[in-house]
């Protein structure tokens, strides 16, 4: 039997049958949709947590006070919540030398109570150099960011995330309001544009930028630094710039060991490699859950070719005494069970863009950052290959049982 | 062509055993038409499904055209019944949702190679052989009984068998119909093909040559037609 007669049979019992072959691709559709919907959610998802590390600034590499607890890859202590005063000016200054650098900024980091009118919030607020606006990618949406002019002359400046905005000044532009936080009250100059949650902190959108100097001198009472974000020369490579801070730093300490660093150095690289390794786990783990569903899926097409073949067990003797010989038989049913299969996954590819469109639209408003549609061509490829695949897996016992059937009984059968 | 000798067949029912022939002997020679009559349970079924190679027998030689069944696998059984044998059936075991052409096609779709200029060629011809060229591209639900078993002699015919095995080909229709079914199935027989055929009709029988009486499995007896009907008028007398 030729394989093109195969396909004309199961094309005409799938036509004739359409209700049946209908809920017989149901379960491959919801199966292979759902793998669909998840890897593209998954893929939009990690797109979006990468663009918004890759966002605060390209070729960065972070500086953090006091080294790691039990190795080079565990947590920083000063992450930990250990304070430590390793890291000072005198770090910037060297690092300002380095010719692989391009450029420094300094932080520090805090929490004090925002207040405008009756209304408070307990902020996380970060004291930066100037330059911090531009080298971690943070525009404002209204006023203007604060310059070294204002960082140098201690100005009680502050520009502020969107959340805050909403949360303390409602309805009131926040431009030139006055908000007392701490014990200091600063002169709100510009509104940050939505960030969401990121790499530099929590919440951005809560977050409020104000001129190191005033932090470390009014705010906090401190001289050392929390942080420090370096922008590495573009004509290096990240690695290199890495290891020269790693030098420079060493030599400035005074350590010969590098196992006893008291500064941790965290790339963009090495995150960008970490959040790329969870969230693909996370989609694969929820591809193989939703898998469940092919499984659930292929028992149905078993169970309802099972009934088809005892239905048209007549068929089966009136093909089998005009010359059918069993393994024609046997191709015959498989390539039916793989044409359901097929469709229904070709279908379920189609509703699973369909509702990942979906997903997208409603997770771009919900979400209100650069929430992107993804639909990728692997899922694409899984998809058929696993419906087909579910077809000639879930399609060889009824069709080795119609195959097995006697000619004679069969066209007894009633 | 055919030879069968002390040919058995038991059917086996949890512990009984149930004797359908005990040893049947006849030969048939190439463009006979051949009868097998007999009473419900005398056997007649039984042989024939032995003789079309959908049933193996228990006991005895049954050879077909110089080979014997037992020496054959499942799949050689197929393809002798795909190359040598033609079937019609009371029931005509047609697939109503398929179109006439499609149903005269099938046994050439299961055999070697055919282009699809000559397997479009072979079933127009068969067709049109029954007198159904006009209902070629009709769907066989949609036929009167007689045209359902013209088609179903149509693909019968289409694969130029040897031998063409009618099993009650008339039981299920008129007797204007049945007339026109043995009008063909003499025609074939006159143009060479060699026609087998079961029957509980004296006069459906009577088209034949030869009519073997089969009776509890055995054979009653064997014997030529004096006077055989040669039309479908004679049919009725």
């Amino acid at each position: 039997m030729r394989i093109k007669d195969s396909f004309n049979s199961a094309f005409d019992s799938i036509h004739h049958g359409k209700m049946r072959s209908a809920l017989t691709m149901l379960g491959i559709v919801i199966g292979i949709a759902s793998v669909i919907i998840l890897m593209s959610i998954g893929q939009s998802a990690q797109d979006l947590i990468i663009s918004q590390v890759q966002g605060v600034g390209s070729n960065l590499v972070i500086i953090l006070p006091g080294g790691t607890i039990s190795g080079k890859n565990s947590t920083p202590s000063s992450v930990a919540g250990i304070v430590t005063k390793t890291l000072v000016q005198a770090d910037v200054d060297a690092l300002g030398r380095e010719p692989s650098v391009s450029q420094i900024v300094s932080a520090v980091k805090g929490q004090a109570p925002a207040v405008y009118g009756d209304n408070s919030l307990n902020a996380a607020y970060v004291g930066v150099t100037a330059n911090f606006f531009s080298v971690v990618n943070f525009p404002t949406k209204e006023g203007r960011q604060f310059n070294q002019n204002d960082v140098d002359a201690l100005n009680h400046v502050a520009v502020i995330g969107s959340g805050i905005a909403t949360t303390i000044f409602g309805n009131v532009d926040p431009i030139n309001q006055y908000m007392p936080l701490g014990n200091v009250e600063f002169r709100v100059v510009g509104v940050l544009s939505n960030q969401g949650t990121g790499s530099f902190g929590a919440e951005e959108d809560d977050v409020v930028v104000i001129p190191i100097t005033v932090a470390q001198e009014q705010l906090l009472g401190i001289n050392y630094l929390s942080e420090v974000i370096v922008q590495a020369n573009s004509a290096y490579n990240p690695t290199f710039v890495q290891s020269r801070i790693e030098s420079v730093l060493e030599q400035d300490h005074k350590i010969t060991d590098p196992t006893k660093d008291d500064f941790t150095i965290e790339t963009e690289q090495d995150l960008l490699s970490l959040l790329g390794n969870v969230t693909s786990i996370m989609t694969l783990f929820l591809a193989a859950i939703a898998s469940i569903s092919l499984i659930v899926g292929g028992i149905g097409i078993m169970n309802i070719m099972l009934v088809s073949v005892t239905e048209r067990t007549k068929e089966i003797g009136l093909r089998k005494a005009v010359g059918a010989t069993n393994k024609d038989i046997m191709q015959q049913f498989m390539v039916e069970a793989v044409v359901i299969t097929f469709l229904g996954g070709v279908i379920g590819i189609t509703v699973g863009a369909i509702f990942a469109g979906l997903a997208y639209l409603i997770l771009s408003h919900v979400l209100s950052t650069g929430w992107t549609f993804e639909f990728p061509l692997s899922a694409v490829l899984l998809g058929v290959a696993v419906s087909t695949i579910t077809g000639l897996v879930f399609g060889i016992y009824p069709a080795r049982q119609a195959a097995r059937k006697s000619p004679i009984e069969s066209l007894r059968y009633e | 062509m055919i030879s069968v000798k002390g040919l058995k067949k038991d059917y086996l029912d949890e512990e009984t055993v149930t004797p359908a022939l005990r040893g049947v002997s006849f030969d048939i020679e190439k463009g006979d038409f051949v009868s097998i009559v007999g009473p419900s349970g005398s056997g007649k079924s039984t042989l024939l499904q032995i003789l079309s190679f959908l049933d193996r027998p228990t006991g005895g030689v049954y050879t077909f055209l110089g080979k014997s069944i037992d020496d054959m696998s499942d799949k050689e059984l197929a393809r002798v019944r795909n190359k040598d044998m033609g079937f019609v059936f009371q029931s005509f075991n047609l697939m109503s949702r398929l179109l006439v052409y499609e149903n005269v096609e099938m046994p050439l779709i299961y055999a070697a190679e055919i282009d699809p200029a000559r397997r479009k060629k072979l079933v127009e011809d068969a067709v049109k052989s029954v007198g159904l060229e006009e209902k070629l591209y009709v769907e066989a639900g949609r036929l009167s009984g007689g045209q359902k078993q013209r088609v179903a002699i149509a693909r019968a015919l289409v694969n130029k068998p040897n031998v063409i095995f009618a099993d009650e080909p008339t039981g299920n229709l008129d007797s204007v119909s049945g007339a026109q079914i043995m009008q063909i199935l003499d025609d074939l027989n006159s143009q060479g093909h060699t026609i087998i055929l079961v029957t509980h009709e004296t006069y459906t029988a009577e088209f034949a040559d030869r009519i073997i009486t089969l009776k509890d499995g055995l054979i009653e007896s064997d014997k030529p037609i004096k006077t055989r009907r040669r039309s479908k008028e004679q049919f009725f007398k």
